[in-house]
């Protein structure tokens, strides 16, 4: 059944997604920090405001990922910051997030090396959340 | 042209620092020149390497038909939007693989590791085609030394 896109239900379902994956499982190990992702607002779209998805994960596991304010995410130790329809490009498998970061699709704040370290994991996040079937606001 | 000084002086000690070529330099010249930035301001091993190399060094990522040139001037490196002529080096592949070039490991005499998995990856796209290195044979102590500035491990 679909979840509406970045709700709580989105949330809970990528953290299912991203703590079923042995693939992230073993990406992850190591990774010790917070990531928030800001959805910036897009009215034309159906999406009217800015949101922010904290994600705490560690050791190769999501402990808690949670829809908040886009300055809740902005707090985190790294952040990805993008419009609704990138993030919604990237959620469909039309972006691919390294390619999005190189072209400046998606704009990251943190330290550079370290998400570097941890490519795969983060592809393999990417990945959860295409397999997460959405409602798109845009689409109804 | 305009040069955009983005970082000062790395530390004290060091005259090592990273310019931009142009007023608006792009994502993917940004992530790389703070990508060795803050490699070199964190690896004295790297800094060393940084201090002496002098080439310019030319990245084309195929998929997304970017690019960077890295001149690398002794201790400083400019970093320009797209391809410049006169390159030591040029290497042309996918954005994983400008991942995986960052991933591999150095190991003995400061050699990047090719017999690991990453490794493993890496000389198979060289040998399929999928990663091409143009001047590599003449210059590959240099390439050794850029892999060794550009590995985050």
């Amino acid at each position: 059944m679909a979840v509406k896109a970045f709700s709580n239900e989105w949330a809970k379902a990528f953290k299912d997604e991203v703590n079923n994956s042995t693939v992230y499982k073993t990406a992850g190990k190591g990774w010790k920090w917070t990531v928030g992702l800001v959805v910036e607002a897009e009215p034309a779209n159906h999406f009217p405001e800015a949101k922010g998805i904290v994600m705490d994960l560690f050791d190769g596991e999501a402990r808690d990922i949670k829809v908040g304010s886009a300055s809740d995410a902005q707090k985190c130790d790294f952040v990805i910051t993008a419009p609704y329809t990138r993030w919604k490009e990237v959620a469909t498998n039309q972006l691919d997030a390294t390619k999005g970061m190189l072209q400046g699709k998606l704009k990251l704040k943190g330290d550079l090396p370290t998400i570097v370290r941890y490519t795969k994991a983060s592809q393999e996040m990417t990945l959860c959340t295409t397999r997460i079937p959405v409602e798109w606001p845009d689409e109804k | 042209m305009a040069r955009r000084k983005v970082k000062a002086k790395l530390d004290v000690d060091s005259r090592s620092e990273v310019v931009y070529a142009d007023d608006e330099p792009s994502a993917f010249a940004s992530m790389l020149g703070g990508l060795i930035e803050a490699n070199v301001r964190s690896h004295p091993e790297k800094e060393l390497d940084f201090e002496s190399l002098k080439a310019r060094v030319g990245i084309w990522v195929t998929d997304i038909d970017e690019g960077v040139t890295l001149e690398f001037k002794g201790g400083m490196l400019i970093v320009h939007n797209g391809l410049k002529p006169k390159r030591t080096l040029t290497i042309r592949t996918d954005a994983d693989t400008v991942m995986s070039l960052s991933n591999l490991k150095i190991g003995l005499l400061g050699l990047p590791v090719y017999y690991d998995d990453v490794g493993r990856g890496v000389a198979l796209k060289l040998l399929t085609g999928k990663l091409k290195i143009d001047g590599l044979l003449p210059n590959v102590l240099t390439l050794n030394a850029v892999t060794r500035i550009f590995s985050v491990q």
